[in-house]
C-alpha cells in the first residue's frame, strides 16, 4: 500500500520534472515545526530530512511563478543533491493536517528561466496533497499494525479476536500454537473450528457447552471460565469489543496452571499436619462441619475415635525427638490404614490423634477400633536398629446431631470419647472404652 | 545554530576573520594550543557543536543533526546571524566536511578552508580506501550503546595515537561531557556519511593537514580528497593520531604558516 503510493508521487514528481524541464523535483512533507523529509524524489537519489523554517520558502506567498533561487536559503541537503547550484526554485503548497508545509518542490539550474508550462504545475497541488495524505495514513496504518502486533505478541495470553462482521479472526502466536493453526488473520470459520475442537478435548466439556449454549442468545455476552485440558488449565476469557458483540469477540486463553496448582499446595499446606501428613485439627473440624451441612446429615449417628500413644514421652526421652517424630509418622499411617475410605483422620495435637467415622453400626465401630488398637500393638516399630514395641488407648463416643446443637456436636463427641480415652488410660491403657459403654460401667 | 548559544568565544585582534569548528569528541577547548597563533593574524571565532560541550544536549537536536547537511545549514545560519562572510574556516574531523558542504551552497561565506583529519566517507567500497567496514562500525556502534564509559574509556588514547597524557585526557573529557546516546547519535551521522560529492564541488581553496597515522582517517582518504577537490594541498605531518591541533600543535602552524601567509594582509 504504502509502496504503490510512494510509486504514484514518484511518477508525479517525473512528470513534472520532464514537463518542466526542471533538474530536482521533491515531494516533501513538512510538519509544524518545519521538519522536512522527502517522500519522493525524480531523479532518484538518496536525500536527507532537513529543516525548512530559515528557508524563507514558507514567508514567499507561492503563485505559479518560480523564483531566483537567491531569494531563498535551500537547505544544503537539497543544494549537494543538485549536479549544480539552483538558479530557479517553484514551491507548489499541498498542505495536510499533521504536516501543514507539505508540497512539491521544483528546481532548476539552467541560467534561463524555466520553460512556461511550468505555471500549470499548480494544479498538480489536490494530487499530491492527496496522495501525500493518503501515504501518510498508510504509514500510520503500519505503524499502529507494527505496534498492535508487537503488544498482542507481548502478553503472555494466547489471543483472537474475531471481525464484527464474522467473516475474519486475528490470531496471535502462542493462540495459534494452542490451536495448532498458524499466527495472523483467518476466515472466521477457520478459527472457530479449532476452537471447538479444543473445547471438545477438554474434561469440562460438557459443563462448557452448558456453559456457552446458555449464552447463545445474547451476541454481548462475557465470560471467564476454566478449560480443563489434561494437564493444562486454561482460563478463558471471551468477551465483546468495547462490550458491543456487533463490534466483535474477543476470547483470551491464559495458562493458569502453575497458579491452580500453587494455590491447591498452599490450601493443602494450611489443611495438613506438616509432621504426619495427616489433616490438622481445624481441617477436620471444617470438613465435619461442611457434611453436617448436607441432607439428612443431623440424623446421623457419628463416632468420634480419640487415640492416644502410651508412654510417648518416654519415646522423646529415651531416643530423642527425631525417633519420636518418626514414631508418629508411623502411628499415623497404621491408624489411616485402619480406618475406612471415608473416615476422617487428623492429629489432633502432641501424640494424640482424632478419627471421625460416619454411621457405623455398633459391631463395626468396635471391630474397626479394635483394628486400629492392633494395628499399633500388633509389632514392634522400627527405627534403623531400634525396635520399639507400642501401643495405643482409644477412647470412642457416639451420638447424632440431634443430641447436641450443630455448633457443639463435634466438640461434645470429642469431650466425651476424651472422658471415654482417660478411663481406657486408667484401667491399664492398650485397650478401647466406649464412653457410654464406660458410663454404664461406671 | 546560533553562536551565542554554543558558548561562542571571540579572539585575537586580526581584519580578517577565522572560524574554528572542532571535531566529535572535543570542545572549542581542542584550538588552545593553535589560538595563540589565530589571535595574533585573525579575527577569531570559536564555539561548541551541539551536543558537545557545557550543557550540549540542549544544543543537540536528534532530527536537525542526523545528517552532516543539518549541521552545515546550522554552520550557514550561525555565519549570517554573526555577520561572517569570507571567513578562514577551520575544521576538524566532522567539521571539515560540515564546512565543505556549507561552502558549496554559500561560496561567499568562506575565502579557504582549512581542514584537519577529513574525510568524506568512512566506509571502504570498490575503488575507495575509507578505512572501516560496516562490520567495524556495527561492532563500535554496539560498544557504545552497551557501555559508554568503557568505550570512551578506550576509544580516547586510540584516537589521540601518542602518548600524550594531557592529549588523552582533553579528549576524554569532551567524550564524558557528551550524553551517551548524543555521543552514539553524533558517531553514526559522522561514520554513516558519504559527502564525497560535496567534497569535489568545494569551490574555494583547501589546505588539507592530516597524520602519517591517524586511526580514523587513512592516508589514502587525504589522498583523495588532494585528487578530487578542486583546490586543495595536502600535508601529511609525520606523526600518529587524529587530533594533531592538541599533540602536534607546532608542526600544525608550520603548515598555517606556509599556506596561509598570503592570504593575511
Amino acid at each position: 500500500m504504502t509502496a504503490s503510493i510512494s510509486e504514484a508521487l514518484y511518477e508525479l514528481c517525473g512528470f513534472a520534472r520532464v514537463s518542466c524541464e526542471a533538474e530536482l523535483v521533491v515531494a516533501l512533507e513538512v510538519d509544524a515545526g518545519y521538519r522536512a523529509s522527502a517522500v519522493a524524489v525524480s531523479p532518484t537519489l538518496p536525500l536527507s530530512s532537513f529543516n525548512l523554517r530559515n528557508s524563507r520558502i514558507f514567508e514567499h506567498a507561492w503563485a505559479s511563478a518560480p523564483v531566483s533561487a537567491s531569494e531563498l536559503r535551500l537547505p544544503s541537503a537539497v543544494i549537494n543533491a543538485l549536479p549544480a547550484l539552483p538558479t530557479f526554485v517553484l514551491f507548489v503548497p499541498a498542505g495536510l493536517d499533521h504536516a501543514p508545509y507539505s508540497g512539491l518542490l521544483l528546481l532548476w539550474t539552467a541560467p534561463d528561466a524555466p520553460p512556461p508550462l511550468v505555471r500549470h504545475v499548480p494544479l498538480l497541488a489536490g494530487s499530491v496533497a492527496s496522495a501525500l495524505g493518503r501515504r501518510r495514513e498508510a504509514v500510520r496504518q503500519a505503524a499502529i499494525r507494527d505496534q498492535f502486533n508487537d503488544l498482542l505478541e507481548s502478553v503472555p495470553a494466547g489471543i483472537v479476536v474475531f471481525d464484527g462482521d464474522g467473516h475474519g479472526a486475528m490470531v496471535n502466536e502462542r493462540a495459534a500454537r494452542l490451536l495448532s493453526t498458524e499466527p495472523g488473520r483467518h476466515e472466521a470459520s477457520d478459527v472457530a473450528e479449532p476452537m471447538r475442537m479444543l473445547r471438545e478435548r477438554c474434561d469440562n466439556r460438557k459443563e462448557l457447552d452448558a456453559l456457552y449454549e446458555g449464552h447463545m442468545a445474547n451476541v454481548h455476552y462475557s465470560v471467564t471460565t476454566h478449560w480443563m485440558l489434561g494437564e493444562r488449565t486454561y482460563e478463558v476469557d471471551t468477551h465483546p469489543v468495547h462490550g458491543d458483540g456487533e463490534r466483535g469477540r474477543i476470547w483470551l486463553f491464559s495458562d493458569v496452571t502453575a497458579e491452580l496448582r500453587m494455590a491447591a499446595n498452599l490450601r493443602k499446606m494450611a489443611e495438613t499436619d506438616p509432621l504426619t501428613g495427616a489433616a490438622n485439627r481445624r481441617s477436620l473440624e471444617s470438613e465435619f462441619a461442611r457434611i453436617m451441612k448436607t441432607p439428612g446429615a443431623r440424623d446421623r449417628a457419628f463416632s468420634v475415635l480419640m487415640v492416644d500413644v502410651d508412654h510417648f514421652k518416654q519415646i522423646n526421652d529415651t531416643h530423642g525427638h527425631s525417633v519420636g517424630d518418626e514414631v508418629l509418622r508411623k502411628v499415623a499411617a497404621r491408624c489411616r490404614t485402619a480406618l475406612r475410605e471415608g473416615d476422617l483422620f487428623a492429629r489432633f495435637g502432641g501424640e494424640e490423634f482424632v478419627a471421625v467415622l460416619a454411621a457405623p453400626q455398633e459391631a463395626e465401630l468396635t471391630a474397626i477400633a479394635e483394628r486400629l488398637r492392633r494395628s499399633i500393638a500388633g509389632s514392634a516399630f522400627r527405627s534403623g536398629t531400634l525396635s520399639i514395641p507400642l501401643t495405643v488407648s482409644v477412647g470412642i463416643a457416639s451420638g447424632t446431631g440431634r443430641d447436641a446443637p450443630p455448633a457443639s456436636f463435634l466438640a461434645t463427641l470429642i469431650e466425651q470419647a476424651d472422658d471415654a480415652l482417660y478411663a481406657a488410660k486408667q484401667s491399664g491403657r492398650n485397650r478401647v472404652v466406649s464412653y457410654t459403654r464406660q458410663r454404664l460401667a461406671g | 545554530m546560533n553562536f551565542d548559544e554554543l558558548h561562542g568565544r571571540r579572539s585575537g585582534g586580526g581584519k580578517c576573520k577565522a572560524v574554528l569548528s572542532h571535531g566529535f569528541g572535543t570542545d572549542q577547548d581542542a584550538w588552545s594550543a593553535l589560538r595563540p597563533w589565530f589571535d595574533e593574524r585573525y579575527d577569531v571565532y570559536s564555539f561548541d557543536l551541539p551536543g558537545c560541550g557545557r550543557g550540549g544536549d540542549k544544543t543537540y537536536d536528534f532530527e536537525r543533526y542526523d545528517s552532516l547537511y543539518g549541521y552545515a545549514d546550522g554552520l550557514i545560519d550561525l555565519l549570517d546571524q554573526t555577520g561572517i562572510d569570507d571567513c578562514l574556516y577551520v575544521g576538524h574531523s566532522m567539521s571539515a566536511m560540515i564546512g565543505a558542504i556549507a561552502s558549496v551552497g554559500r561560496p561567499d561565506l568562506f575565502s579557504r578552508i582549512v581542514m584537519i583529519g577529513a574525510s568524506p566517507r568512512y566506509l571502504n567500497e570498490p575503488g575507495y580506501v575509507g578505512g572501516f567496514d560496516a562490520t567495524d562500525l556495527d561492532a563500535l556502534f554496539d560498544s557504545m550503546a552497551a557501555n559508554y564509559q568503557a568505550w570512551a574509556a578506550g576509544f580516547a588514547p586510540l584516537v589521540v595515537g601518542v602518548d600524550d597524557a594531557h592529549a588523552v585526557s582533553e579528549f576524554s573529557r569532551g567524550l564524558f561531557q557528551m550524553r551517551p546516546d548524543i555521543a552514539l547519535h553524533t558517531s553514526r551521522t559522522i561514520f554513516t556519511s558519504d559527502v564525497r560529492n560535496a567534497a569535489r564541488r568545494v569551490p574555494v581553496p583547501v589546505t588539507l593537514i592530516q597524520t602519517a597515522n591517524d586511526v580514523a582517517v587513512p592516508r589514502e582518504v587525504g589522498a583523495w580528497l588532494a585528487r578530487e577537490m578542486k583546490d586543495a594541498t595536502l600535508d601529511i605531518i609525520d606523526a600518529s593520531g587524529h587530533l594533531p591541533h592538541l599533540t602536534a600543535p607546532d608542526a600544525v602552524m608550520r603548515i598555517l604558516d606556509k599556506h596561509l601567509q598570503g592570504d593575511v594582509p
